[in-house]
């Protein structure tokens, strides 16, 4: 065989088992907590919160953390949301495109991405001290906001750098300034992405365990307030996998399939909503 | 003639754009007519889009722009910090080379400019999308799909209904950067169709690299060459009667060729017989055919040409170095002197 073939035969079988081992583990990791969590999965699990004796095998369910998680995944995402969406506009519509300010903006926020989890969990809870905040629903949300924001803004901008310039130009030259450009023309173009960079945050904030540890504590009731502590659903899968009973290790596994439902669910569920908002946008050939 | 004047719509004076360090136009200074339509021709890279951008401002956008000189249309500088930007725009609407449709549907896509300048009234925008829509010749292509997306038009259709968006803010004049250039040969019809049937309403300037399309349409020319403005005059002069040796090249298709320079002369300050008397004797040492250059205020230049001396010579090109000076380029006649 030709050296050429030879060489392209190689990179297809690179590139099959990279792929491979990416779907491997997926399957593998959705397949253990299905197998593991799916037989103790009831429906007493998600309508009750834990009674006594919860983590030792008695009765209950894990309402509080689904409602808990829920509400700090939306809230911080939406927080979270507010911060990026004036970023990347600012960096790709009013600063020029080789601005130095841009580069440091981007590379602070690449580097912020790099920084563990736990590390936000730390500076949340000195951020808590500092304005003598307790562990809550709050604090909670601002350390994942604080926690997401790069993921999301580094998306957003991504999906902006991508929009041609000369849709800027088209709108301008009728006479529309550039707040009016980005909020009818440019973020109409993007939201498919935006909403791409929203919900890769979504899933991230809502996933994190050790981020919301020392900011939104733990509890057994519902959340009620936005400055008591919450439950969350990554802390009530530690809690529930660190026991030494089978059958809570087991809940443990179907709490983190609901964690992982919820996530794909409201995914679907926006992409769904937002339908209507694709159609208009203009494809590159 | 102060006639003239009022007819010029758009008057730029001196006008200089760099990027960065790259000089993009030099000392530009020309009139575009009232309500005639105004072909920028030239090679690629020779400043036409740039140009053509000054005119509307988006050149505020290129990334290390800056623009020297000034540019006024209806006598207001719009190069002062006073401009209204928004307004400016508004009364140039532009094509692009590609066309460029906003992600929204055909409808809001012709009303977006009058939305964004604050009308309302749903019976009005009803209207205006139809009445412009059937002056950018798409109403009966779209009138039953108004509300699908304007993505999915063909390209000539979006550019139709780019011109139709442009029409609907009311602009004074129209600039066509290369507009038919990405169209197939109907739809580019179509457009030219347009510019036609416009130009009685509107100032057009367009900018295009096709020359039988300046033919077809233009009634005013301006040549430019690597950022210098070469020539410009009415359409039938400079496109049958160049001038100059460069505009002479570029219509014939030949490669432009810079002439080699023998000899410079400096008559900056001095008289016109002094000049003369120079000229007379530097075109004694040289051979026919040979090249040489003078540099000689603006001001200055009409004497200097009629004069019978340098008349004996032939005038390859006039450029201008700054805002006072110009250079003139001649090449010695054939033929012998007699003074």
């Amino acid at each position: 065989m030709d050296k050429r073939k030879i060489e392209e035969y190689i990179f297809k079988v690179f590139m099959l088992a990279a792929v491979s081992i990416v779907l491997g583990s997926l399957i593998f990791i959705l397949a253990t907590i299905l197998v593991k969590g799916l037989p103790a999965l009831s429906w007493e699990m998600l309508t009750q919160t834990p009674r006594g004796g919860y983590y030792m095998g008695k009765g209950g369910g894990i309402l509080n953390a689904i409602l808990g998680s829920l509400l700090l995944g939306i809230g911080a995402t939406i927080l979270a949301a507010a911060i990026a969406l004036p970023i990347v506009f600012y960096l790709n519509l009013y600063l020029r495109r080789r601005s130095r300010f841009a580069l440091a903006v981007r590379f602070f926020l690449d580097a912020l991405w790099g920084i563990p989890s736990v590390v936000y969990g730390a500076f949340g809870f000195t951020l808590m001290i500092f304005f003598g905040l307790r562990a809550s629903l709050l604090a909670g949300m601002i350390t994942v906001a604080f926690l997401i924001l790069p993921i999301m803004a580094r998306g957003m901008d991504e999906v902006l750098k991508m929009i041609p310039f000369e849709l800027q130009e088209a709108s301008l030259s009728l006479g529309a300034t550039r707040l009016e450009t980005a909020g009818k023309v440019i973020f109409r173009q993007a939201f498919p992405g935006i909403l791409t960079a929203i919900l890769m945050a979504f899933g991230r904030g809502m996933s994190d365990a050790a981020a919301v540890l020392f900011t939104a504590g733990f509890t057994d009731s519902l959340p009620y307030s936005l400055f008591k502590p919450v439950a969350t659903l990554p802390l009530a899968v530690f809690f529930q996998l660190g026991t030494p009973f089978p059958e809570v290790q087991s809940r443990g596994y179907a709490a983190a399939l609901i964690l992982t439902a919820i996530v794909l669910s409201l995914s679907i569920l926006a992409r769904l909503i937002t339908r209507g908002m694709n159609k208009h946008v203009i494809k590159q050939e | 003639m102060a006639n003239e004047i009022s007819q010029n719509h758009i008057r730029v004076r001196d006008l200089s754009v760099r990027y960065g360090s790259t000089q993009v136009l030099n000392h530009i200074s020309l009139d575009i007519p009232d309500k005639k339509i105004t072909a920028i021709i030239g090679p690629s890279g020779c400043g036409k889009t740039t140009l053509l951008k000054s005119f509307n401002r988006l050149i505020d956008l290129q990334e290390g722009a800056s623009v020297g000189g000034r540019v006024f249309v209806d006598g207001e500088d719009i190069y002062d910090p006073k401009t209204e930007i928004t307004h400016l725009r508004r009364r140039m609407g532009l094509l692009s080379q590609r066309p460029q449709v906003l992600p929204m549907s055909i409808y809001e896509n012709v009303i977006y400019g009058l939305r964004v300048h604050g009308e309302k009234d749903k019976k009005k925008l009803d209207k205006a999308a139809e009445r412009y829509l059937v002056e950018a010749h798409l109403w009966h292509e779209v009138k039953d799909r108004l509300h699908s997306s304007a993505a999915r038009l063909s390209i000539g259709q979006q550019q139709r209904l780019c011109l139709a968006r442009g029409l609907a803010v009311g602009p004074e004049v129209i600039l066509g950067d290369e507009p038919t250039s990405a169209l197939d040969p109907i739809s580019a019809e179509q457009i030219e169709q347009r510019f036609l049937a416009l130009k009685n309403k509107y100032t057009i300037v367009l900018v295009t690299h096709i020359l039988r399309q300046a033919r077809r349409l233009a009634d005013y020319v301006v040549f430019l060459y690597l950022g210098h403005l070469i020539e410009h005059g009415p359409a039938e002069e400079v496109l049958n009667n160049p001038r100059y040796i460069k505009t002479k090249a570029y219509l014939e298709g030949r490669f432009i060729e810079e002439p080699e320079i023998e000899k410079e002369l400096d008559l900056r300050k001095l008289t016109l017989s002094e000049s003369l008397k120079a000229l007379g004797k530097m075109s004694g040492e040289l051979k026919v055919g040979q090249v040489f250059r003078i540099l000689v205020e603006e001001e200055r230049l009409p004497e200097l040409i009629a004069s019978p001396l340098a008349g004996q010579h032939t005038v390859l090109e006039v450029k201008k170095r700054d805002i006072i000076i110009s250079e003139v380029i001649m090449q010695k006649n054939e033929g012998g002197y007699s003074i």
